[in-house]
Parts: C-alpha cells; sequence; structure tokens
C-alpha cells in the first residue's frame, strides 16, 4: 500500500526521508516527522482497533492526548509496550505496531460478529451480572479482560534503564504552545528558574499545524525563533516529549520525559524515560483545549473525525485522511479545517453548521472560496460500516435540540466535527481547584486555584491567540515576581498577530436523530468505553443523579484517555436527562496521571542490588572470602553461617555451635545499634527509659536493659554501659538501631527538653568482634596485656578500654550466648585487622566462626529472647517471664510502667513464653506452628499459642523451641501438640525456657 | 607478648569497594580528568581522617569561642554553611550540633576541646563511622547526578569560595549523606561507612550516562 493520502508538503514533515513500519504485520511507509497515527492515515488505514465492550471497527479521531480509538503495542520482547496512543507515538525506522484489540484481526473480528457480548453489556454490566457468586469475579474478570483487549505487558525483565531527577525551580511551565512559550521567555528574562515542558516531540503547541502568521511570518518560524532564544537562557530548561501527569500538593508537579522512545525500542542510548520530581515555586498551566465532538449516531465509524485533528493531519504532517469531507461545526473556529482541506485540493462537500446564520469572517473567507455551507443543520447520523460512505443531514431547530425537515444524504469519506473546545483542565483539577461552568466558552474554567499557579491562554478558556499571547506575558512577568525574580512588568511586547474575528458559537451536546435516543443508532460519547448517550440516559433511569456515580456506573471517562473527547458532552447529556443545568450537574474529578506513566519510570534506578541500600560491616569482605552465607538483617548483610566443603547448612551450624560451647567462636556484632549518651543528665534519662535503673550503674560496668513503648509491650533490649559520669554507651538490636535514637529524641526533644543530653549514633564507629566459649579469655591474652582479664579484675557485665593487638580497644565482657564472652570493640577502619589478630591468637583454640544462626541457636539454649522474634509488640516483660528487669522502685516514672498494671496486662491467660522440648528429640518444629492443647479436636481448633523460635540444639542432642502459650508459666510438663503444614502432628512438653546451663556458671568463670 | 608488636594499618570504608566503572574505557588515557571526554564525573574516597560530633549552645560565645580557640576557626551559626582551614573543616548539622572533620588526631582534639569547653556539651568521635567522597567533573554531569541522588536544592546554591560553603545533611539515594560545596565546583559527601558500598554503586549507575570513574 502507498502513502495515497500523502501531501506534497506538511510543516513538519520531511517527504524525502522515508520511514519503514510494520502495522499488525503488513509493511508500511511514512516520513521523518510523523506520528504513527499520521503515518496510518496517509497510507489510508481506516480501522485501528476495535472497541472495549462492542468490538466495533474504530479509526484514528484525534491527534494527541485524547485520541481514544488508536490504542497500540508498539515492539516485541521483552521491550515491547502496550496501550500506547497512535497520534502520540514517533515514527522511527522498524517500528512494529499492532491493534491491541480485536480478534483474529481488527479487519475480522469474531467478537464483533457474533454480536452478543455487546448486548448483553448494558450500563452497569459488571455490577449487574457479575455480583455473585463473588469467588468467580476472577474467572469473569480474565474473560472481559481478554475479549476487551487492553494490550500485554512484557513478560521478560525490562532491557532499558529509567531514572528520577528531583528538580526545584522558580517557575514550571507546562505547555509550550503559544502561552506557555510567551511567559516561560518573560519569566527567563526576570532570572528565574524556569523549566518549561511540553508532551510533544516539538515545541509549538497548535502552532505547530496553524496556518495563522504572527509579526508577519509563518507561525512555525515564529516558534522556532522563540525556542532558539529561550535555548539561549542559561536559567531555562526546556523539556520536549514530557509530559506533566501529576500536579500534587506544595507545588509538586512529576513529569514523564520520553528521552529515547523515538529513537526505536532497542536503541541502548542512555535513560529510556525520566521521571522529574519537580518543586516548583509557581507553575503556569497552558495545556491548551481539547476539541470536542459532536455527538450523533453512528459518530464512531471511521472517518468520524475531530476538525481540529483534520487541519492538524493536513497542514502538521502532510496527510489529508479522505478524499469527500463533510464538515459538522457549532463555531467559527472550525471553518479554517474547511480552508485548510479545500487548499489541500480535496473535495469539500459542505460545511453543515447547527447555527442558523453563521456569518463571521471565517465563516466569509470560506464562503469566497466556494465553500457550501448548510447553516441551521446537523449531521444526525453517519452510515457506513469499516469507513464512512455518507453523512446524514437534517436540518435542527433553533437550539439543535429537534429536527425540523427532511434528512438529505451526503456521499462522504470523511466527517470533521467541531463542538467547540474544552480546556485542558485536568492538572488545575489535581490541585483540587473545583471547576467552574463557563456559558460563554461553553465548557469549564479552571477554579480557584489553590496553590500557586494560574492557567493561561486556551487551557484558562482564552482562545483568541493575541489574547493569549497578552495574558501570558504577564503571567510569565507575574509568576516570575511572585517567585522574587524581576519587578513584575512585561519586557516583551504582545506579538502581532493575524486573527479573524469570531461569533458566538452554538452549545450542542447531543444532535437529534429522527429516533428517541434509547432507538437511535449508538450515539456515542466516550468511544474507549463504549459509553452512549442512551446508556447514560439508561442510568439516570435506573436512579442515579450524581455525575460521580454515572461514571463509575457507565465507565464513562474511566479509559486511558479519561474522557478528554466526551466527558463534557456526557455531562450535559446527564444534566438534560435530570432536567437541571450543567453546573448543577457538575463534573469528575480528574487526577493523576494525565496520561499512562510507565512503571519503570516511576521504579527509576531503585532496581537490582541498588532496591535498597546493602550495609556492610567493616569484616564483610572476609566473611565473603570465607565463603559465609549471608542473612538479610533490616538493610545490613550479617554472616548467617560459615559452611565448609560439603556442609550442609545444618552441619556447618551444629559444628558451629559445638564449637563455642567447647573451645572459642567468633562472631561479627559490628551491626548492633549503638548510641552514645552524654549529658549531666544522662543517667536520669535512661532510667526513664528503660524498664531496670541505670541511676546506681557505676563507670566501667553495663546492664542490660528492656525499652518499652507507652503500652507497655517490649519494643527493643541490649546492653548499656556507663563509660563516664553523665556518659552512656547504650547497645540496641540491630534491626531497631534508627528506631531507637528516634525514640529517645523523641522523648527528649517533646516530654522531657528540661533534661540535658545528647544523643549521637556510633553504630558504624565501632566494629564488634565477640569472641565466646571457654577458652575466651586465654585467646585475648594473646593479644591484649593492658587489660586485668582475670575473673575479679575483669567481671561479668564490666567493661574496660584497652589495648588489643596494638589498638586502642574497648572490651565488653557480656555474652548472648551463656559462655565466657568478651566483645572486642575498635572503630572500624581497624575492625578487620583486628579480627584477624583475633582469629590468629585464637587458632590454638580452633577458633571458629560463627554466624547469625548459630547465634540464635545458642542465645535459645540459653533461653534469650530476640525482641521481634519471640516478642511481637504484644508482650511485656512478665509475659517474657522477665520480671527481674522491670524496676518497680524508681523515683521517676518509665515509659510503659503505667501500662503494666492494666487490667489486661495482668490478667490471667496471657501468653507467656515457655520451653518446648519435643517428645521426639528429633523432630524440629516449625517456627509459627500454633500450640494446640488437643490434638484430637476438629478444625478449626483452638489455638493455644505459637512457636517463636526452634532449632536443633547439637550441644543438647535434641530439639530446643521457645513458645509463647496462654498461661504457660503454670503448664510445666504438660505435653501440648504442634499440627504442622505437612498433617504431622508433633508432640512437646512445656518447659522452662532456658535449656543450658539454668544457674548461669559458664559465664561467670 | 607485646601488643604493640602489632602491625596495624587502618582500612577506609571504601578500601574494598573494587568496581572502578561501569564505562567501558575507549583509550588508556583515562587517568585524566581534564579535557578528559570519557569520563564527565569522578569518584575519589579521601584519605582517613578524625570525624568529630560536636554538640553544644551555638548561642553560649564561652562555647563558639572555646572551639574558635581550639580550631582557629569560627563556629558555623548560619545554618547549612561550613567553614574550613587548611587543618579542619566544620560543618553545621544543627542548631546545636556540628561535625568536625579534621587531618589531626581524634583523641587528641577530643582532650584539647573538653579542656576549654564546659558545660552541657557532647563529643563524640565518630572517625570510624564516616568517610568523605568527592564529586568532580562537568557541572552537568554532578549537577544532574546530585539531582538523581537527593531531593535538596543544590544548584540554587551560591558557589562556595575560599574557605566556606554550603552543607547540608539530607537525603542521598536511600541512604543519607552530608552534602558540601567546593570552591573548585565540586561537591564533598561524607557518608556512613556501612553505605559506602552502596553509594559508591549508586554513584556510578547514575553517573553512568557521563562515563564516571572511581579514582584509587
Amino acid at each position: 500500500m502507498s502513502q495515497i493520502n500523502r501531501l506534497p508538503t506538511g510543516a513538519c514533515t520531511d517527504s524525502s526521508t522515508i520511514i519503514n513500519f510494520t502495522f499488525n504485520g503488513k509493511q508500511l511507509q511514512g516520513v521523518a516527522g510523523d506520528t504513527l497515527a499520521s503515518a496510518l492515515l496517509a497510507n489510508g488505514v481506516n480501522v485501528v482497533g476495535r472497541s472495549f465492550k462492542y468490538s466495533r471497527p474504530r479509526g484514528i479521531v484525534g491527534h494527541g492526548a485524547e485520541e481514544p480509538n488508536a490504542i497500540m503495542q508498539i515492539g516485541s520482547g521483552a521491550a515491547t509496550v502496550p496501550n500506547l496512543k497512535a497520534t502520540q507515538v514517533e515514527l522511527y525506522e522498524g517500528l512494529e505496531a499492532a491493534s491491541v484489540n480485536g480478534w483474529p484481526s481488527v479487519n475480522f473480528d469474531l467478537m464483533s460478529i457474533t454480536g452478543w457480548f455487546g448486548r448483553l453489556m448494558p450500563p452497569g454490566f459488571y455490577y449487574k451480572t457479575f455480583m455473585y457468586p463473588a469467588k468467580l469475579w476472577m474467572t469473569y474478570e480474565h474473560f472481559i479482560r481478554k475479549a476487551a483487549g487492553l494490550g500485554s505487558a512484557p513478560v521478560q525483565e525490562d532491557p532499558d534503564s529509567y531514572d528520577k531527577l528531583n528538580q526545584h525551580c522558580d517557575l514550571l511551565v507546562v505547555g509550550a504552545g503559544p502561552a506557555g512559550l510567551v511567559a516561560a521567555r518573560e519569566a527567563a528574562r526576570a532570572g528565574a528558574r524556569v523549566i518549561i515542558a511540553d508532551e510533544q516531540s516539538e515545541f509549538g503547541g497548535s502552532l505547530l499545524a496553524s496556518t495563522q502568521r504572527i509579526e508577519g511570518q509563518a507561525a512555525t518560524a515564529w516558534v522556532a525563533e522563540l525556542v532558539a532564544g529561550l535555548n539561549a537562557f542559561s536559567n531555562v530548561q526546556t523539556l520536549p516529549r514530557s509530559t506533566v501527569f501529576g500536579y500534587y500538593d506544595h507545588n509538586f508537579l512529576g513529569i514523564l520525559e520520553r528521552r529515547t522512545d523515538h529513537l526505536g525500542i532497542s536503541a541502548k542510548l542512555g535513560v529510556r524515560q525520566r521521571l522529574h520530581r519537580v518543586r516548583a515555586k509557581q507553575v503556569i498551566l497552558a495545556t491548551g483545549a481539547f476539541e470536542r465532538p459532536l455527538v450523533f449516531a453512528h459518530n464512531d465509524i471511521p472517518g468520524v473525525m475531530q476538525a481540529s485533528s483534520v487541519s492538524t493531519y493536513v497542514n502538521r504532517y502532510g496527510v489529508a485522511p479522505g478524499n469527500r469531507l463533510v464538515l459538522f461545526t457549532t463555531n467559527d473556529n472550525a471553518y479554517q479545517t474547511a480552508i485548510d482541506w479545500h487548499r489541500a485540493g480535496r473535495t469539500l462537500v459542505a460545511v453543515i453548521d447547527s447555527r442558523g446564520a453563521p456569518e463571521g469572517e471565517l465563516v466569509t473567507a470560506a464562503k469566497k472560496l466556494g465553500i457550501d455551507v448548510m447553516a441551521g443543520c446537523g449531521v444526525i447520523e453517519a452510515q457506513g460500516g469499516k469507513r464512512v460512505k455518507r453523512a446524514l443531514v437534517a436540518r435542527l431547530n433553533h437550539d439543535g435540540s429537534q429536527i425540523v425537515g427532511a434528512v438529505q444524504k451526503l456521499d462522504c469519506d470523511l466527517i470533521a466535527c467541531s463542538g467547540g473546545w474544552s480546556p485542558a483542565i485536568h492538572l488545575s483539577s489535581h490541585t483540587g481547584a473545583k471547576p467552574v461552568w463557563d456559558e460563554q466558552i461553553v465548557g469549564f474554567k479552571p477554579g480557584e486555584s489553590t496553590q500557586q499557579e494560574r492557567s493561561v491562554g486556551a487551557c484558562g478558556g482564552t482562545y483568541a491567540l493575541s489574547a493569549c499571547l497578552a495574558e501570558a506575558v504577564l503571567a510569565g512577568a507575574e509568576a516570575a515576581k511572585l517567585a522574587g525574580c524581576g519587578d513584575g512588568n512585561a519586557h516583551f511586547p504582545v506579538s502581532e498577530v493575524e486573527e479573524y474575528q469570531e461569533q458566538p458559537q452554538q452549545a450542542l451536546f447531543l444532535v437529534p436523530h429522527t429516533k428517541s435516543t434509547s432507538r437511535a443508532p449508538s450515539q456515542f460519547v466516550d468511544m474507549q468505553l463504549d459509553v452512549s448517550a442512551s446508556g447514560i440516559e439508561l442510568a439516570v433511569r435506573e436512579g442515579f443523579e450524581s455525575v460521580e456515580h454515572i461514571k463509575r456506573y457507565t465507565a464513562m471517562g474511566f479509559g486511558t484517555d479519561q474522557g478528554k473527547l466526551g466527558n463534557i458532552n456526557g455531562m450535559a447529556i446527564l444534566a438534560n436527562a435530570l432536567g437541571q443545568s450543567i453546573p448543577e450537574t457538575g463534573t469528575t474529578i480528574f487526577r493523576p496521571s494525565y496520561t499512562p506513566t510507565t512503571f519503570g519510570a516511576i521504579a527509576g534506578r531503585d532496581i537490582g542490588a541498588l532496591f535498597d541500600p546493602e550495609r556492610y560491616t567493616p569484616v564483610h569482605r572476609w566473611h565473603e572470602e570465607q565463603g559465609a552465607e549471608f542473612e538479610d538483617v533490616g538493610q545490613w548483610k550479617r554472616s548467617w553461617y560459615f559452611p565448609r566443603s560439603g556442609e550442609s547448612m545444618d552441619d556447618a551450624v551444629n559444628r558451629e555451635c559445638l564449637a563455642v560451647r567447647n573451645s572459642l567462636g567468633i562472631l561479627d556484632a559490628s551491626t548492633l545499634g549503638k548510641i552514645d549518651i552524654q549529658g549531666p543528665d544522662a543517667a536520669e534519662f535512661v532510667t526513664r527509659m528503660y524498664s531496670n535503673s541505670y541511676l546506681k550503674l557505676a563507670p566501667g560496668k553495663c546492664r542490660y536493659g528492656v525499652m518499652l513503648k507507652e503500652d507497655g509491650m517490649i519494643f527493643d533490649d541490649g546492653v548499656c554501659a556507663c563509660l563516664a559520669d553523665n556518659h552512656y554507651l547504650m547497645f540496641t538490636t540491630t534491626g531497631g538501631a534508627a528506631g531507637v535514637l528516634a525514640w529517645l529524641e523523641l522523648w527528649q526533644q517533646t516530654e522531657w527538653p528540661d533534661l540535658k543530653v545528647y544523643f549521637t549514633s556510633v553504630t558504624d564507629h565501632w566494629s564488634t568482634a565477640t569472641i565466646s566459649g571457654p577458652n575466651a579469655r586465654k585467646a585475648l591474652a594473646k593479644v591484649c596485656d593492658d587489660i586485668d582479664l582475670s575473673s575479679d579484675g575483669f567481671q561479668f557485665m564490666d567493661w574496660r578500654d584497652g589495648t588489643v593487638a596494638g589498638v586502642k580497644a574497648r572490651v565488653f565482657r557480656i555474652s548472648f550466648t551463656g559462655e565466657l564472652s568478651y566483645e572486642v570493640n575498635v572503630p572500624a577502619q581497624y575492625g578487620r585487622p583486628i579480627w584477624e589478630a583475633l582469629m590468629a591468637a585464637g587458632e590454638e583454640f580452633d577458633i571458629t566462626p560463627y554466624g547469625t544462626e548459630s547465634m540464635h541457636v545458642l542465645r535459645a539454649e540459653k533461653g534469650f529472647i530476640i525482641v521481634g522474634q519471640d516478642t511481637d509488640g504484644s508482650m511485656t516483660p512478665a509475659d517474657m517471664n522477665m520480671d527481674w528487669v522491670v524496676g518497680k522502685n524508681k523515683s521517676f516514672s518509665f515509659v510503659g510502667k503505667r501500662s503494666l498494671e492494666r487490667s489486661d496486662s495482668v490478667r490471667e491467660n496471657r501468653k507467656q513464653l515457655v520451653g518446648l522440648k519435643t517428645i521426639e528429640g528429633a523432630q524440629v518444629l516449625t517456627e509459627g506452628a500454633q500450640v494446640v492443647f488437643d490434638a484430637q479436636q476438629k478444625i478449626p481448633m483452638s489455638m493455644q499459642g505459637h512457636v517463636t523460635s526452634s532449632y536443633f540444639s547439637s550441644n543438647l542432642g535434641h530439639s530446643i523451641a521457645l513458645a509463647v502459650v496462654k498461661g504457660g508459666h503454670s503448664r510445666m510438663g504438660q505435653v501440648v501438640y504442634c499440627p504442622m503444614a505437612d498433617g504431622r502432628i508433633i508432640a512437646a512438653e512445656i518447659v522452662d525456657s532456658v535449656f543450658y546451663d539454668a544457674k548461669g556458671e559458664r559465664q561467670h568463670v | 607478648m607485646s601488643s604493640k608488636a602489632e602491625n596495624i594499618n587502618s582500612e577506609s570504608p571504601l578500601k574494598y569497594f573494587h568496581k572502578l566503572s561501569n564505562h567501558q574505557r575507549h583509550s588508556d588515557s583515562a587517568e585524566i580528568f581534564n579535557g578528559d571526554v570519557e569520563f564527565a564525573l569522578v569518584i575519589k574516597e579521601a584519605p582517613i581522617c578524625a570525624h568529630l560530633n560536636l554538640r553544644g549552645d551555638g548561642a553560649d560565645k564561652s562555647f563558639t569561642d572555646g572551639i574558635a580557640k581550639v580550631l582557629g576557626i569560627a563556629l558555623p551559626t548560619e545554618p547549612g554553611t561550613y567553614q574550613s582551614c587548611q587543618q579542619h573543616s566544620l560543618f553545621w548539622l544543627g542548631p546545636d550540633e556540628w561535625l568536625l572533620v579534621s587531618q589531626g588526631n581524634a583523641a587528641e582534639i577530643e582532650v584539647s576541646l573538653r579542656q576549654v569547653l564546659a558545660g552541657h556539651i557532647a563529643i563524640v568521635d565518630i572517625s570510624g563511622g564516616q568517610t568523605m567522597i568527592n564529586l568532580r567533573g562537568t557541572d552537568m554531569a554532578v549537577q544532574t547526578v546530585l539531582k538523581k541522588s537527593s531531593v535538596y536544592d543544590f544548584a540554587g546554591w551560591p558557589g562556595a569560595s575560599g574557605n566556606a560553603g554550603r552543607c547540608a545533611q539530607t537525603t542521598f539515594a536511600k541512604a543519607s549523606a552530608v552534602v558540601s560545596n567546593k570552591s573548585d565546583g565540586s561537591f564533598d559527601l561524607i557518608i556512613r561507612r556501612s553505605f559506602a558500598d552502596y553509594i559508591a554503586r549508586w554513584l556510578l549507575d547514575a553517573g553512568e550516562e557521563f562515563g564516571c570513574r572511581i579514582e584509587g
């Protein structure tokens, strides 16, 4: 197929550069500067898709974001993109496009032929039909989606890269049409940092398709000059191919910039799409307007288009999308399309004007060209199958509500419609501004600004170019001044524009038919979702009144085009059916995104290894070199276990645990949170935060404490050391570090600002190597000779400053294994060398590095809890059998104390921490397993608790578990049952939670 | 045995970050940056130095005077600014919090400061927990990578001059950094040790479009 509709020239196309592409598998050609839509029209392609419900053939209607029908799947394989509008896809060599709906093909659609499907889907179809049974909804939805065809997402990994940019500016101008460009220039001159974004490939907006002359030159030349001028400002950032898709609170806007899409999907040229997150002091919305369609019977047949779109294809792209045009209008403006078509040398059958006596300057100009004007008439029906064949035209009464004459048939293949213009108020709506109906422009204008923004030009309801420019110059200067730049006076003169005076338009939202709306052939309001005038009226008859309810019931405006074309018609039809005015009926609220935004851009570079930070300890690389397996603890990578060749995880953990109890192990404990606390009130503050007291803790001593939230539930735990008078070092759990620091700051800053105390995180400063086991003292003595390591000189729960392997170190004699342990802390830059020195010192004791898994087993043998594993935010110290950690005689209260006396905190039968010893010692319970008292009961069983920690203990030779069981502390010796997911039921005896060395003798040597 | 017998070398946070670039080199002359079209962005970790967190009352003259006396530079009390001299840099982090980065010895500085400062103060050695990295290159590359990394408006800063400039403690990718500008147009980032590998990886990725490398 050749380009039968290609004209010799287009303002923005280069017909000497041929571009090859395919549409539904067919090889076609376009030219440089084409969009996919203009190239399809150039090739005479009529049907581009099938409709959502009725599967009717559909053609291209518009030329931009408003297009409802030409929804395409672009490309194939990993980089395929669904649901792009052909009007917004720039043509590139090798582009592959396919319709997203229509099966087996758009020209031969089975769904349409069988015909039953659409008839079964009146408005509210989902609600009426698929309410019951609810569980079948998934089945229905799958079928409906397949039939409707919404494109397919790629199944392979996305090969492209995306990113996000945080931008700040004095002024963001949305839309680079005449108003936006002029406003941006004015603000730039005043010295404002300006960003101007436009969704099209070129700046110029409506002027790209205009034949108007500005300052004596072609509009496109005037635009080029203006853009060059803008680019010369160093304080201006121009963003073509960039859609401002959302306007959020505090003048925060999102822009999707398409950087390489137009170069072809496989082009590997850096960032494909970029999300700009813009914080603007001022915003100028210059988003233009959408031409309103005219709603008549079968107005969806391919060949019915928007008048401005026809002009755009003719003037900008050099494509005449038909041969015989019937132009249907309610206003003067659309006569330009008649003139453009006439100049293109194609046949103009007639202009059908709904107004009785159109006499504006453009009308006169058109008539002078010999164009036939039928005043006071309307196109009441289009006829044809896959392309318009004729228009049925009839005389209308003065307000266009009734047919008053005979029906006439006009043969044509193109009907261009103009029902006036609707300002593109979407972004203004995002801010919460309520749109206001304006009788004069017959449309909704932006409501009162709720943010630092203003609308200029067509999006504010100002349509004449000269008025747009005058408004924009002032807006630019004013916005700049408000942002702190310039004096607010316009500098550049308003450009001289060649312009026609227009007469008032007529409001015509639904063209009458010889039959009633319910019996006439469908008059489509929303083509993407097949919503017709009769559907809206039916919804009203069924009792719906609110425009928001009608929207949801009929699906009007729910498509990817957000009903940019027909929404206003729909609301007017609704108002009429309800017998009220349009302002009374109101409009639905537009929400982000203005056009669909890809997930790739939203994800940006936070993918793969960068999805979440990986935090490493100073010894991390040593662990890697030893072949350690790692476990994620918060963002930290902690060494989990150190398998030797051929060892399973169980083998490694069993070996590591035995080594600690029998000789010596070493653990990297650097990830524990550490907070330095200084100030005259440090002791008092710490005492208020922990459940126990630190007032009498002497320098050189440590104490274990539990922190509660106000509700009395355990929130974190750890050791706190007194470093000096008024100076403490608090250890937190690895995952809780940031939360604890924030918690301390919260209480100090908001509740007790009178307490003089400063907190500083030192988590990253210290590297901690814990050596644990009966030989720990002997090993440490080999590398430390300035600390008295004797059992009396350096007692359990003491700390000492000293020198370890030549480095100043702080050694804590605390233990999470129950063995003799020293935690050797050195500044992190010495972390790995000291670790290696300790490894060397421990060599003769067969020192064994162990990971978090063995640490868990060893502490569980001792019944030490892990906050967040054995607790879940609903456990008090008493529940954990840790009453000893609650200081009941503190002079000042502590956080959570009062809640410990609530009736619920002291009631019987709370879940309490106990040990579980399986009757068959080799059986290991599953963590999370439920505990029941009667294994024979029917499902649902009465659940009495759950397993919080469970391991095989190589030291004890049998499995051990910790569990919380209702009333557990008084159930020692009882046998309980844990049903497993695999159907087994494991019996276990409730025992004390301390399994090993109950007297704690091993850590006191 | 004597602990002094050991010969221990300190290790900077990025010591083990061995990937120098995501970018394919086209020639061997990649060492130079100025005039080098291949790498518009160069990341370099500063040698280990002393980092001390200072807390105190910035409105207390004895506190500000004491610090000026010991360090020889004024304590910056203007929010978001730093002061530096050859030996020390003092960054404003909050109304009562500063970061001192110094070529000196952390313990000795702490002792000197404690000798002259009285009242409710805190001085904490965090030298092991932080590192400073410098981002230099074309304005476009440096500014764009900063825009990718942080929501803060660095482009709105006036340039640094001499020994003073702007600083901000803010989010950086999904971590945090103290970002400051320098009079040569480059930026310093002070980041936490445990996040250093992540940030290095992030910078190489974010700077890839400009050509980005880590200088050893």
